[in-house]
């Protein structure tokens, strides 16, 4: 019984004994303080650039870890302006990607959350345009990326219909811009260009090649009425439509349509279309790039000028020594690196140096064996310094408005007095 | 009960008990655990399906909210005049369209800030072939492919709803679009003047109820037709799993929230919140395992019945061996009772019932005693009485024979020879009648022995001769009346028929605490009997009383048990020897 019994005893103890569960060990991952983060939109060029820019960088230091990560601008805009404002640095990146036009709004609202990279480049082998709006108070805070620098893209094939040689129109202002868009759409029936009316590029690009912005050169004062520059702009820009040069269109998909599908002879913008352009291979041969026109009214206008373009910033948290030497020994100094971005994307950077490169001399039989990224590179040095201060957005919103009622009859002083009013009322 | 061995015969009703309380206990605790768990999961998912359904009504809230600013924005578009106007214009210039672009986007941006906290692309088509997005990007269709949709079509079936509809881009990315739509329709004489769209990435739409969502917790918004139109569950979007539709109606029926069915292999506590602005089913599905599984530690309650059952089992078998051991110890000792003769009285432990038990088995041996004492008296005494009876008849014929012997004596004139034979005849009657006891001294039965001899020797003359040997130590030993008479009796009367004389010896000694006495005589013998049974006396005139070979030994044994008694050996023509043993301790 007793037997019976111990052994009734010793299987319960075992089936207890066995019942017990295991633990599993759950270990932390230790962070990586060698990673380097960096944020930046449009997958097909920023990101496809820093990419590159790690791979180069590998060879300088290859323990360093560069995690690219993509956001929508609107999204980075978003968290920065959140994070920075309420002083937190939790979960930002050590790099960050900003448009130049908003750079100053950046700079001057948190000054002390970016870290100064003047020692980290040298700013005089830039071009000079970019400084301006990367800096503050004389510090460089950004590392110029690709330039803006703009051009006319013309349909050759169109132009000669119209009894116009491309060199014919080197270095044109406006007005002799009209007179040739006239003549092609009366020998095409095409359209000379498309235009978004809630953009306006087009006036930014015109007054950019008189040294003029929407604002003085403190960046800050609306720079309206008054502002003779703008005044001939807007008054091109009527005139361009009163000539029915426009083929009108309302979005991004709609504006690339246009040139690939042959309705526009020319393209007014920054050479960061090139890729889109030459997307259409039907149309090889049949495009060249002339440089921006002048404004007709405007003495000191000059044939170059910008449209949009960014730069790298580094923000103040731990591992910005990593992150500036990353930028400076890339973007900052490596004119190889950038020969490769061209090879690889067609991106033109800012780097004077690089125009030295075997690259940026290369035909490209697409324009009809033009030094395209040459001609570029020369223009880029040429584009006027201003200052795009912190509103340039804002106050675009206004003019658009304002372009409307001056299209629809109103006089252009008072439209443009209206304009700096309001500017004025909104950005206090 | 032959499978359980010899050893366990005592402890039969223990191991029986015992078993059939350990099957009572695992059955009892088994039963309680499993309706226990069965209870607490049914009360568990009512609670859960409360609380559920109120997280459900939260969800539902948010989609009305969307709702409502999705049914705003589309009023803010229908009440545009410029919209209107732009969309019934019939021919532009570029420069009007370039105006139009300008002034639709700017209604447009007006119109989504009621839509400011979604992502969405609003699209407005118009009948004059006018199309404007403000976010083309976001849902990339172009104006032929919406033109020519299943989205278009159901739109202008229903000219005064807004409707949702489910879209999928197959641009590589497969992004997936809610888009509620409605005809821009001029409501006072019904012309239909165009079109608008919102359209909301499915993420969007998730995001109301991601958040309560986890694993084993799924929502999925099913439309009419039972397509699930957003979920968790990214990968069943578009699918029309079967069943759903119909589980929809087994919920509007039942009087709970939910209902417990299977769905995707599972069961699933399924709760449903019917969305009438957006003509879908919100569906709340919780892995039944998942929710309930966690709640209840099915381990530790096994764990901690076991242990109780375990305790309890140690308990049980204390009390049960402890009830059950002092019974079978009882019935051990009663077993062994017929053993001892009865004299091992049990010892009464244990129990107040085997206390009892045992008290009672002991009177009833008491009484069994006493009733066996008591019969044992009674037939001593009967025999007493018996042998007082016998003792009481001295035979008649022995007087007259004897008294007619001294008459012959006294007409002889042999005066000192009949006063020997008189005085002899006295002492053996006061001997034998008139002592009352029942036991003599050895000399006594000697004397008597001696007295008997005299007047037999007077009577038949001295052709035999008596010697008495006994040994001194012994002459003080009592011994029951008349025990070697007889022998003699015999002897005398029977042992020399056919010699002319001999001798009888008497002896008398002591072998260690056995006293003998023996009646040796060297006449005819006899032959003995295979039974070694007494003869029995037939001339009964000639005995001196009723006292016979045979009844004295009966009287020994009855008085002083088996092992005593008389034992005869003879041979024929060599003679008799009658040998009687007695204890000496009791005498």
């Amino acid at each position: 019984m007793k037997k019976v019994l111990a052994l009734f005893l010793v299987s319960i103890l075992m089936l207890t004994a066995c019942s017990s569960g295991s633990n599993k060990d759950t270990s932390d991952k230790g962070k990586d303080t060698k990673e380097v983060t960096v944020w930046a939109w449009d997958p097909n060029f920023n990101i496809k650039a820093m990419n590159l820019a790690k791979e180069a960088y590998k060879s300088e230091n290859p323990d360093v870890n560069i995690k690219v990560i993509e956001h929508a601008q609107d999204d980075i805009i978003q968290k920065l302006n959140t994070s920075l404002s309420s002083g937190t640095t939790k979960g930002l990146p050590n790099i960050v990607l900003i448009e130049d036009y908003r750079a100053q709004s950046f700079l001057k609202a948190y000054p002390d959350m970016f870290h100064e990279l003047t020692s980290s480049f040298k700013a005089a082998d830039f071009a000079q345009y970019k400084i301006a709006p990367t800096s503050l108070d004389g510090k460089n805070y950004g590392l110029p990326f690709d330039t803006g620098v703009t051009g006319l893209y013309v349909r050759t094939d169109y132009l000669e219909k119209a009894g116009y040689k491309v060199a014919d129109l080197q270095n044109m202002d406006w007005n002799k811009y009209i007179e040739v868009g006239k003549k092609v759409k009366e020998a095409t029936g095409k359209s000379m260009l498309t235009q978004d009316p809630k953009d306006l590029g087009l006036i930014r690009m015109m007054i950019q090649t008189s040294g003029s912005w929407y604002l003085k050169n403190d960046g800050v004062t609306p720079d309206i009425a008054g502002n003779a520059a703008l005044k001939d702009a807007f008054q091109t820009y009527k005139a361009i439509l009163d000539a029915d040069l426009v083929k009108p269109v309302s979005d991004w998909g709609q504006f690339v349509a246009g040139f690939n599908s042959g309705d526009v002879a020319t393209v007014p913008t920054g050479n960061w279309i090139t890729p889109s352009i030459k997307a259409e291979a039907s149309q090889a041969g049949k495009w060249a790039v002339l440089p921006m026109p002048k404004q007709s009214g405007i003495a000191n206008s000059v044939n170059a000028s910008n449209l949009g373009g960014s730069s790298w910033y580094v923000l103040n948290i731990d591992g910005k020594e990593k992150a500036a030497d990353f930028l400076g020994k890339t973007f900052g100094s490596n004119a190889d690196f950038y020969q490769t971005l061209n090879k690889e994307m067609g991106a033109i950077g800012t780097y004077k140096p690089a125009s030295e490169g075997e690259a940026y001399k290369a035909a490209d039989d697409f324009f009809g064996g033009q030094k395209v990224v040459s001609d570029f590179a020369a223009w880029t040095e040429k584009i006027p310094q201003v200052n795009y201060g912190m509103h340039t957005y804002a106050i675009e919103d206004i003019l658009a408005v304002s372009m409307q009622d001056y299209l629809k009859g109103k006089d252009l002083d008072k439209v443009l007095e209206d304009a700096q009013k309001q500017a004025e009322e909104q950005i206090k | 009960m032959r499978f359980i061995p010899e050893r366990f015969k005592h402890n039969g009703l223990f191991i029986v008990m015992f078993f059939i309380t350990v099957m009572m206990i695992i059955t009892v605790s088994i039963t309680i655990t499993w309706t226990t768990i069965r209870m607490s999961e049914q009360f568990f998912i009512k609670k859960f399906s409360i609380t559920n359904y109120k997280v459900m009504s939260q969800v539902k809230e948010s989609f009305e909210s969307f709702n409502y600013s999705v049914v705003l924005a589309s009023n803010n578009l229908l009440q545009s005049n410029t919209i209107k106007n732009i969309l019934t214009h019939e021919q532009f210039s570029n420069k009007e369209k370039l105006s139009a672009y300008f002034n639709t986007g700017q209604q447009l941006k007006h119109v989504e800030t009621n839509l400011d906290a979604y992502e969405e692309s609003i699209q407005v088509m118009g009948r004059n072939g006018f199309s404007f997005a403000t976010n083309r990007d976001y849902w990339p269709i172009t104006d032929e492919e919406l033109r020519t949709s299943i989205l278009a079509s159901n739109t202008f079936k229903e000219p005064k709803k807004l409707i949702y509809q489910l879209d999928k881009r197959n641009d590589g990315t497969n992004r997936r679009f809610i888009v509620a739509s409605k005809v821009l329709m001029e409501r006072i004489n019904g012309t239909v003047y165009g079109s608008m769209y919102f359209a909301f990435e499915e993420s969007e739409f998730r995001r109301f109820f991601t958040s309560y969502t986890g694993p084993g917790n799924n929502v999925f918004v099913v439309d009419k037709q039972g397509i699930i139109v957003s979920s968790n569950q990214s990968k069943l979007i578009g699918k029309k799993p079967e069943g759903l539709l119909s589980y929809a109606e087994k919920i509007e029926k039942s009087s709970d929230h939910y209902i417990i069915e299977n769905f995707m292999g599972k069961d699933q506590i399924i709760s449903m919140e019917y969305l009438p602005s957006f003509d879908m089913y919100l569906f709340n599905m919780i892995d039944k395992q998942k929710a309930v599984g966690d709640l209840i530690d099915k381990k530790d309650i096994v764990l901690i019945s076991m242990a109780i059952v375990f305790v309890a089992l140690i308990i049980v078998f204390l009390a049960t061996r402890r009830l059950t051991n002092s019974l079978s110890s009882l019935v051990k000792q009663i077993e062994d009772a017929s053993k001892h003769e009865f004299h091992q009285y049990v010892s009464s432990a244990g129990t107040y019932e085997t206390m009892k038990i045992g008290n009672a088995f002991n009177s009833m041996l008491d009484e069994l005693h006493l009733y066996v004492d008591q019969l044992v008296e009674s037939q001593k005494q009967k025999r007493n009485a018996e042998l007082a009876a016998l003792q009481q008849q001295i035979n008649p014929h022995f007087l007259y024979n004897t008294l007619t012997s001294i008459k012959f004596m006294v007409q002889q004139g042999g005066k000192e020879e009949t006063e020997a034979t008189i005085n002899a005849l006295i002492s053996l009657l006061q001997n034998t009648i008139g002592n009352v006891s029942e036991t003599n001294t050895i000399s006594q039965e000697v004397d008597n022995l001696k007295n008997y001899a005299l007047i037999n020797q007077k009577r038949y003359g001295n052709r035999i001769k008596v010697n008495y040997f006994v040994a001194p130590d012994c002459l003080e030993y009592h011994v029951p009346k008349l025990i070697l008479q007889p022998f003699m009796e015999n002897s005398f009367f029977h042992g020399f028929n056919r010699k002319p004389g001999g001798y009888i010896n008497v002896l008398v000694w002591q072998e260690k605490s056995t006293l003998i006495c023996e009646v040796v005589d060297n006449g005819d013998g006899m032959e003995i009997s295979s039974e070694n049974k007494l003869p029995n006396t037939k001339r009964k005139q000639q005995m001196f009383s009723g006292i016979g070979v045979r009844n004295v030994h009966e009287r020994i044994q009855l008085i002083y048990g088996e092992p005593f008694g008389v034992t005869i050996s003879s041979e024929l023509g060599e003679g008799t020897k009658v040998r009687v043993e007695l204890p000496i301790s009791s005498i």
